[in-house]
């Protein structure tokens, strides 16, 4: 307590972890959804509902757009590596 | 004591004595005060002190691992926002960039350890001590975590008056 009514809070924090390789794009979807929404568990039921089903709409189409950056982003290394000369890499960026 | 997430209680006294300088500090007759660096360490299950009783950060039982130098790494990016919580009560938040350790290979990791490693030492805020180090809090993971030659990431909770990180009501 830090006066007659005050308090000191923490948050939850989220641990995300990944084995041979980055994080999902579910993973990264999940935690920008954190970022952007809360849905607060005492809301009125209804409320709550549509919060949820719009939460899982949006967490959809994040997805959606991370696997699309995904694969953008391996055409532009798989450019550049072709570009220098390295054909074998790319063909593996590529296959990913 | 087992780990418990907690504000630390020297951190409650410490802020009071005003210990702490999260942000760039000015005041009116003297110069600027550079914001002290905060970091969060982690710690496997076998770190027992991690609790609310805990005063300052120490390697003994942090985790070890590729890409992850003892002490941790700093928060990036401070913000102190105020508003409102959902119970009208002004409530004052701080909020930082996540933590990644990329590329990472991370085992047993329990909890973590938020920490002033500014004050590298020991010392006094008027007739306040500290420890060298002095922790701020302790967050449980609930679980060990490990990381595998991929990504290790602790994600702050939403910058608001209800979720943030470290929330002062």
């Amino acid at each position: 307590m830090f006066q007659a009514s005050g308090e000191g809070g923490l948050g939850t924090v989220s641990v995300f972890t990944s084995t041979d390789g980055g994080h999902t794009p579910e993973q990264v979807a999940d935690m920008a959804l954190n970022r952007i929404m809360q849905i607060n568990e005492t809301a009125p039921p209804v409320i709550r509902d549509q919060a949820i089903a719009h939460k899982n709409r949006l967490r959809e189409i994040l997805i959606y757009y991370m696997n699309s950056m995904a694969k953008s982003e391996r055409t532009t290394i798989w450019a550049l590596m072709k570009k220098q000369g390295h054909d074998d890499i790319a063909e593996i960026i590529r296959r990913l | 004591m087992a780990i418990n997430q907690a504000m630390c209680g020297s951190y409650k006294k410490e802020i009071t004595a005003g210990i702490h300088f999260w942000l760039t500090h000015s005041r009116t007759g003297s110069g600027s005060i550079a914001a002290d660096t905060f970091k969060i360490a982690m710690f496997t299950s076998s770190r027992t002190d991690a609790n609310e009783d805990l005063t300052g950060y120490t390697a003994t039982n942090e985790v070890s691992g590729t890409a992850y130098v003892a002490g941790g790494d700093a928060l990036a990016s401070v913000t102190l926002g105020l508003s409102d919580n959902s119970s009208s009560v002004p409530t004052a938040f701080l909020d930082f960039t996540d933590t990644t350790w990329s590329t990472s290979t991370i085992s047993g990791a329990r909890c973590a350890v938020i920490y002033n490693s500014t004050l590298s030492t020991a010392g006094t805020g008027g007739t306040v001590g500290h420890a060298a180090n002095p922790s701020v809090c302790v967050l449980d993971f609930g679980g060990d975590k490990s990381s595998s030659a991929g990504d290790f990431t602790i994600q702050y909770p939403a910058n608001d008056a209800n979720n943030a990180i470290i929330r002062i009501a």
